[in-house]
């Protein structure tokens, strides 16, 4: 195991522990707890030890909802944190328990940064694709393209990361023609973008994705064209332009704000 | 370094932790605070570190987490003697209490505490190089020990497969109650310590009263009771902190002590039984401390001895004992015992060098008998009374335990009952 990683956990530890003893003494301090907790199962989370994150993560949520007077804004975050988690971990059940809880308690609170609450209903629809739920699935991507549209504008290209999404969807579903018509939408975003926003490989997945589409509608010389094109970007960037996967945990506590 | 984690659980299992490390202590010659008392009984053992975490030269830190869902008996430590020998971070409470349930210490009150308890457990175990296993002790009648208890160990089991959990369970004595609830509470542990410990060694506070007061030659109080189970908690691990010239290990206990997977409960004895307060060194010869070691009426639960056969037996001789006597007097209390007909071999024997404090020399058995079948026939009889009338079900029910849950909790230890008197 990498031992730079091991030594930074046995100093997170001991801060968790300390963290541990002054918050046993003073309740108020319970949000230095947390931060200290949410940096441990961090690293235990790249350590690969989804367990003991989680064991991590629900301490912070016990200890906080023991207090008589339960922070809120902390408890959102532990949630999301939590979803996020499990997100990562493959349970995509509890993840969207922890997601909804997350977004209603946040909901309760007037949160009102679209771009965060967008981030999780994003997340929140990419979960229930996997478990099969088209129905939820379209809905929460449709709440967070609405989401998106109004903090970034029709042209965002986390607007148009949604169309992708939607569009990988409808391909799923067999509702192709829809599928066209988000990837289309994506596209167009994404061409025009400013390069600095994008992600390297968002363009060339969007050629990809629409080659698949073009090649179920029987067009073959435009899912070839689309193919090319892929390659051609891929071949032009320096990681070989893979899309990347990724995703980011929403609502988490900003302490600095 | 063969460490051992060790966990105690509720009020019960904290007053003997009490006992317990008062004894480790004076055996490894530390201070009440963990510092250093005695160099010289220091240097002559260089394994503190199976109990105890260095903290720095001359430092010690007991390897334990003490847990209670009632803060009493923890601060009573906190406040004694010993409040700067446990690290606090290593000591978790919380309120309220179990209230006497399984059910609230299982699921209501353990399910908001178990991460804490898992997180202090995780960087406990991070600090030792080579964990052996986990020394637990509980009551099982109550509601922290036998529920929070039970959770404690089935999570241990998931996070920590390969290492061996040995618990030490006080079980509902046969005529003194301090509960009604004690059958359920009891059934339910028996459960989960089946499923998810390697051994249990089972304690019966009224087979600990009955020694201590016929050997004690007076009335005995809680201390006397706990003193006698530190005492063969101690001996269980002397082996690993004492150089011998037999050693023994926890593996090597179950190996030998457990002939069937399941059937890993256990009852203990420990000799010579004399008061803990009298000043003199206690000289036995060891003709007399090996038959002391194996007579019934020195163990510590309610055994048919009678109705019953020996499956295995392990006895650890600690101090000033010689080989040639061991091998002697053994061979003869081998012939005396009745074990069972497809248990040829002979008692598994350790000796360490280090004899208790108070003591020249000092014996304990570990024994696997088909007769604690009575012990688990007793809690069932008293179980179906309560349950088949539906007496307090209500309050299992209202935390989360169903009448099925129970009813196969019963059907579990049944058929533990069942398979030790098969296995005669």
């Amino acid at each position: 195991m990498n031992s730079s990683l091991e030594r930074q956990i046995a100093s997170a530890a001991r801060s968790v522990e300390e963290a541990r003893r002054i918050a046993y003494r003073d309740p108020s301090r319970l949000g230095d707890l947390v931060e200290h907790i949410n940096v441990l199962a961090e690293l235990r989370q790249q350590e690969g030890d989804f367990r003991k994150a989680e064991s991590l993560y629900r301490e912070a949520l016990y200890r906080i909802q023991d207090t008589k007077a339960p922070d809120k804004e902390l408890t959102v975050g532990v949630y999301s944190l939590l979803a996020y988690l499990y997100d990562r971990w493959g349970k995509h059940a509890e993840a969207a328990d922890f997601y909804k809880k997350a977004l209603d308690l946040g909901e309760q609170l007037g949160v009102n940064d679209s771009d965060k609450v967008a981030t999780v209903k994003n997340n929140l629809a990419m979960i229930y694709k996997n478990m099969r739920d088209l129905d939820r699935a379209s809905k929460y991507y449709g709440e967070a393209l609405e989401e998106f549209r109004r903090a970034h504008g029709d042209a965002s290209p986390k607007v148009a990361s949604v169309y992708n999404n939607l569009g990988v969807l409808y391909y799923q579903n067999m509702e192709v023609e829809k599928a066209l018509d988000m990837h289309l939408r994506a596209l167009r975003i994404r061409e025009h973008a400013d390069a600095k926003e994008l992600e390297p490989g968002d363009l060339s997945q969007s050629y990809i994705n629409l080659g698949a589409v073009y090649k179920a509608l029987g067009e073959f010389q435009k899912a070839h064209e689309c193919v090319e094109k892929a390659r051609a970007i891929s071949a032009g960037q320096v990681d070989g332009g893979l899309p990347v996967r990724r995703r980011s945990a929403a609502l988490l506590l900003d302490k600095t704000a | 370094m063969r460490e051992i984690l060790s966990i105690h659980v509720g009020q019960c299992g904290n007053q003997i932790a009490d006992s317990f490390w008062r004894l480790i202590l004076k055996e490894h010659g530390l201070h009440e605070s963990g510092a250093v008392k005695d160099s010289t009984l220091v240097k002559a053992n260089t394994n503190q570190e199976v109990f105890f975490h260095k903290v720095r030269e001359g430092k010690y830190v007991p390897r334990a987490v003490l847990v209670d869902l009632e803060p009493g008996v923890i601060a009573r430590i906190e406040s004694g003697e010993m409040s700067e020998l446990f690290d606090e971070g290593s000591i978790i409470r919380k309120l309220p209490g179990a209230a006497n349930n399984w059910a609230r210490g299982y699921n209501v009150e353990g399910e908001r505490v178990i991460d804490q308890i898992m997180n202090t457990i995780d960087s406990a175990v991070e600090k030792t190089k080579s964990l052996q296993g986990f020394l637990i002790t509980h009551s099982i009648g109550g509601g922290s020990g036998s529920g929070l208890g039970s959770l404690i160990i089935e999570r241990l089991r998931q996070a920590y497969p390969k290492k061996k959990i040995f618990t030490f369970s006080v079980v509902p004595s046969p005529l003194i109650s301090d509960a009604a609830v004690e059958p359920y509470n009891a059934i339910l542990s028996l459960q989960k310590i089946r499923e998810n410990a390697d051994c249990a060694i089972l304690l019966d506070n009224e087979a600990l009263f009955r020694i201590a007061k016929t050997r004690l030659q007076r009335s005995p109080n809680y201390m006397d009771l706990n003193h006698i189970v530190a005492l063969i908690m101690s001996s269980v691990t002397a082996s690993l902190r004492f150089p011998g010239r037999l050693n023994t290990d926890l593996g090597e206990f179950v190996t030998n002590l457990v002939p069937f997977p399941g059937n890993h409960f256990l009852t203990a004895s420990f000799a010579p039984m004399r008061s803990a307060q009298s000043e003199a060194v206690v000289r036995t010869n060891f003709a007399d401390l090996a038959r002391e070691t194996f007579s019934e009426d020195n163990f510590t639960a309610a055994i048919d001895w009678a109705n019953g056969v020996y499956l295995s037996a392990c006895a650890l001789f600690r101090g000033d004992v010689k080989a040639k006597e061991v091998d002697e007097n053994m061979a003869a209390i081998r012939k005396s015992l009745n074990f069972a007909s497809y248990v040829p071999t002979g008692i598994k024997i350790g000796l360490a060098e280090t004899a208790p404090e108070g003591f020249a020399s000092s014996g304990l058995a570990l024994v696997n008998h088909t007769g604690i079948a009575m012990v688990f026939e007793r809690l069932l009889q008293q179980f179906d009374i309560m349950f088949d009338n539906h007496a307090y079900t209500h309050w299992y029910e209202g935390a989360g335990v169903s009448r099925s849950w129970m009813q196969s909790a019963r059907d579990t230890v049944a058929e533990l009952a069942q398979s030790y008197r098969d296995a005669g």
